[in-house]
């Protein structure tokens, strides 16, 4: 059976397109170690390196391999106003939480006043869920927590749908980001991204369709 | 590979990647390293560029002879450089203090990066600044990656000029800060050379060992004259002063731009010798500073005693206005912004309470062992086998993880190496048992004493094992002697450890780390001998594996729970915590189902050895 594309919208207002001059952009990104946050965080540094931006970001490495929460940071704009490489409390434009219980963790950087928020429903166990007995929350639970510091919350699914499509869930990452910019919430042109992709070592070609079915995604 | 981007052009760098630019661009001919978070980029994109750039690279097999390697290098005419942990410098410590006096001939520059806050899982957030105050070296500090590479070239040319050693300072999020960087032009470099004896220079015996001390001396001297290039003064309103260094900068930077302030900043780039004159002139006429630095107050009491002089009114703030340990946040350094410039600033109080409370009463997401991990392996067998009455010495590498639930078999770290001698210190004291673990990489690093130790001292030693998974994991999988390759990934022969112990006379077994049978069948017969015990757990890495398997475009068997066999004892969850097998519930209290995520399974195959119930076998990749 074939999965059902699935998007859900919480919105009180849309996050605000940046654009032009001027522009800071903030973008943090969350999930779990291992599973490909580095490279897409990556990957959108490229792209905005490409449409001359200048960037700044933090990239936690060591210890990433093994199932812990990686946050990663990615900030462009001009150089005047990039400055620092962190993202101050409250003040990230977009979060991508590639997890949905990341995205709690990810609050902080968040706030009501302007943060777009990208969840995708594909948990990943932590097993200190089985070990603590702390049980893992229902979808419901994570956008209710994290409702009060997005100005706008999509939930997706897009890894089930890249594993379907793909074999290969990781790909969903890319999917996100195509849905980022199709959503008006990334201010990155599709163009910048296709030429990252088209220079990865590997699976260049599912990368990109990747992107594109996002992209999709994200219009709809 | 951007690293290689062409001359004059921009590219987005890691901190640590654009080092290893400035290093190619100064034209670096030996690098030398042991890795170390949060150093190990450094080294790892030298690796990867070496042969292509004609420089040498190793890894050695600990801080101390990566330093000893370069400085061979540097006394014979070769620009040689060396990066490493801070807790690396404890360990190439006692080579460096001679090294500070002889000074070089040709450019040494030694990369050290601190871990305020321990993002590395650090045991202490020690201050690597002190080192150039004890050693009399000159030490500069780059902010962001654009100055990574600039201070990096700017180390080698000060190194070569004045003939001394320059440690080229970072904290973690200068050297994992990524940034646009402008890169200059990669100088192919000198790698041959030749020593020159010059008794008076390199033997340090009394009456000379005065005479280089004061000849360390005086070159600070002049080295301070000459710190302009490391020292921004930044015009400003008012009299109130900012004096900051390091990552700080960038944060206020941006801070004071987004408050709509603009007072006088003295950005500092050289931490030793600090730039008297550079900070007399910025002092004269202020009221007050806030001086912004991580860690210890080194700037702060500098800019004390000089203002006992040059401005004896002046107030410096700055560890009473913010904290001595953790890393500085743009959320604790505007507070600070505030208090001292007297604005209104805001508080951020609230909406971190908010979010804190927004992740209240989920499950953490702590590191674990990666699925099919040997070393989860071994800890299961050794409880099996001794319980957990015993002490279990700890030391450092990824199966420190082992210190977490359900394992908790780590009862201490300290540094590397260490379990070995503090659990010979148990032995002699106390007859209960005590097992030392210790990884590949930190066998040959510095746990090769501590077992000479134990033969030589201890007649009712602590059981050794060696979780050898043949690579340097915890730091991102570097090569080391058990590996079989350099660190130019040349084929070498691997140094068995198990004959290492055997020639010191050790009772030694080797066990398959991914057999249940074999380690409690070995582990069983240590128990008993007596004497010096070592046990090698062999088992790859299983990351390494699945790089290996996934080059051959291959993936792992793995394996599902046959569900009319389980009994739902939940040893496989709750004892052996292998992330891919999940206990789902629908609600809390129902009777649980056990499943192994296919996606997550990593084939080790030690699951299907520990169920009692015989339910886990081979299964088929969905
Ligand atoms: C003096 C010093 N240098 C470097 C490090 C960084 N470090 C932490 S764990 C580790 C790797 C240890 O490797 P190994 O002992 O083989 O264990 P593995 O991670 O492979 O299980 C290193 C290099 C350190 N903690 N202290
Ligand atoms: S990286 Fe290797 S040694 Fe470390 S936890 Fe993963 S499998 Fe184990």
């Amino acid at each position: 059976m074939k999965k059902k594309v699935s998007r859900q919208r919480f919105s009180t207002g849309r996050a605000k397109r940046v654009t032009g001059k001027g522009l800071k952009f903030s973008a943090f990104f969350i999930g779990v170690g291992g599973e490909g946050v580095l490279t897409s965080a990556t990957m959108v540094a490229e792209a905005a390196h490409l449409e001359g931006h200048f960037v700044r970001g933090i990239q936690l490495h060591g210890l990433a391999q093994r199932g812990g929460s990686i946050p990663t940071i990615v900030r462009f704009g001009s150089e005047k106003d990039v400055v620092s490489p962190a993202i101050t409390e409250g003040d990230a434009d977009l979060v991508i939480a590639f997890e949905p219980l990341e995205a709690a963790r990810a609050t902080h950087y968040a706030s009501k006043e302007k943060t777009a928020f990208i969840i995708d429903d594909y948990p990943y166990m932590p097993v200190y869920a089985n070990l603590l007995d702390l049980p893992y929350p229902p979808m419901a639970e994570i956008v209710k927590r994290v409702k009060p510091f997005a100005k706008d919350l999509m939930v997706f699914n897009a890894h089930h749908l890249a594993e379907e499509e793909f074999g290969l869930a990781v790909l969903g990452n890319t999917m996100l980001l195509g849905a980022a910019i199709g959503a008006g919430v990334l201010p990155l042109k599709p163009a910048s991204f296709r030429s990252v992709i088209k220079a990865m070592p590997r699976r260049a070609d599912d990368n990109r369709k990747a992107f594109d079915e996002g992209l999709k995604l994200g219009k709809r | 590979m951007t690293v290689l981007a062409k001359p004059n052009t921009k590219t987005v760098l890691l901190g640590n990647e654009a080092i290893a630019r400035g290093a190619l661009e100064a034209g670096v001919g030996v690098f030398a390293a042991y890795p170390g978070t949060p150093s190990s980029e450094v080294p790892i994109t030298m690796a990867q560029v070496a042969k292509k750039c004609g420089v040498y690279f190793e890894y050695s097999t600990n801080e101390k002879v990566a330093l000893e390697t370069a400085v061979g290098a540097a006394w014979s005419g070769v620009r040689a450089m060396t990066a490493m942990k801070h807790f690396g410098l404890n360990v190439a410590a006692d080579s460096m203090g001679p090294i500070a006096y002889t000074g070089v001939k040709a450019g040494l520059v030694v990369m050290v990066s601190d871990d305020p806050q321990g993002w590395s899982s650090a045991q202490s957030e020690q201050d690597t600044r002190y080192y150039a105050k004890m050693f009399r070296m000159p030490m500069i500090e780059p902010s962001n990656p654009q100055e990574c590479l600039e201070y990096t070239k700017a180390a080698f040319a000060l190194s070569e000029k004045y003939g001394v050693p320059v440690f080229l300072r970072t904290t973690t999020k200068v050297s994992h800060s990524i940034g646009t960087v402008k890169v200059g032009k990669i100088k192919k470099p000198v790698t041959r050379g030749e020593f020159k004896k010059d008794f008076d220079r390199y033997l340090l015996l009394r009456p000379n060992l005065q005479k280089r001390h004061r000849v360390a001396d005086e070159r600070l001297a002049k080295i301070e004259k000459n710190s302009k290039k490391f020292v921004k003064s930044i015009r400003g309103k008012g009299r109130v002063g900012i004096i900051v260094s390091g990552v700080s900068y960038d944060y206020v930077r941006e801070a004071l731009r987004g408050l709509g302030l603009s007072p006088p900043i003295l950005k500092i780039g050289m931490v030793h010798p600090l730039p008297t004159q550079a900070i007399k002139a910025f002092i004269k006429n202020k009221r007050s500073v806030l001086v912004l630095e991580e860690l210890e107050p080194i700037i702060e009491d500098f800019v004390n005693r000089v203002a006992k002089g040059a401005n004896h009114r002046l107030v410096v703030h700055g560890k009473d206005y913010l904290p001595r340990y953790g890393e500085y946040t743009a959320e604790l350094i505007i507070p600070a912004l505030g208090k001292a410039l007297k604005k209104k600033v805001p508080s951020f109080a609230a909406h971190k309470k908010n979010a804190d409370n927004a992740i209240k009463g989920l499950p953490p997401r702590k590191p674990v062992f990666c699925p099919g991990c040997p070393h989860r392996s071994t800890f299961y067998a050794v409880e099996k086998v001794f319980g957990k009455d015993v002490v279990f010495a700890g030391d450092v590498g990824c199966y420190v993880l082992g210190l977490f639930e359900p394992f908790r078999m780590q009862d201490f770290m300290v540094s590397m190496g260490a379990s070995l001698g503090i659990a010979h210190g148990m032995t002699r004291v106390s007859d209960r048992e005590v097992i030392a673990f210790v990884g590949d990489s930190t066998f040959f690093h510095a746990a090769m004493p501590g077992l000479a130790n134990l033969a030589f001292n201890d007649d009712k030693s602590p059981l050794v094992i060696v979780m050898d998974n043949s690579i340097t994991a915890m730091t991102g999988h570097q090569p080391n002697p058990s590996t079989g390759v350099t660190g130019m990934g040349d084929k070498v022969q691997k140094l068995p450890i198990e004959d290492i112990a055997f020639a010191m006379g050790a009772t030694v077994e080797v066990a398959n780390s991914f057999s249940q049978r074999d380690l409690l069948d070995k582990l069983g017969k240590l128990r008993k001998a007596k004497g010096l015990r070592v046990l090698v757990s062999r088992g790859e890495c299983r990351l390494i594996t699945k790089r290996k398997l996934r080059k051959q475009g291959l993936e792992f068997n793995t394996f599902q729970i046959d569900q009319e066999k389980c009994k739902k004892c939940g040893i496989c969850t709750d004892h052996f915590a292998c992330p891919a097998i999940v206990e789902i519930r629908k609600k809390k209290g129902d009777e649980p189902k056990y499943w192994i995520n296919p996606d997550n399974c990593w084939g080790c195959s030690v699951c299907m050895q520990i169920c009692p119930y015989d339910a886990i076998r081979p299964g088929v990749k969905k």
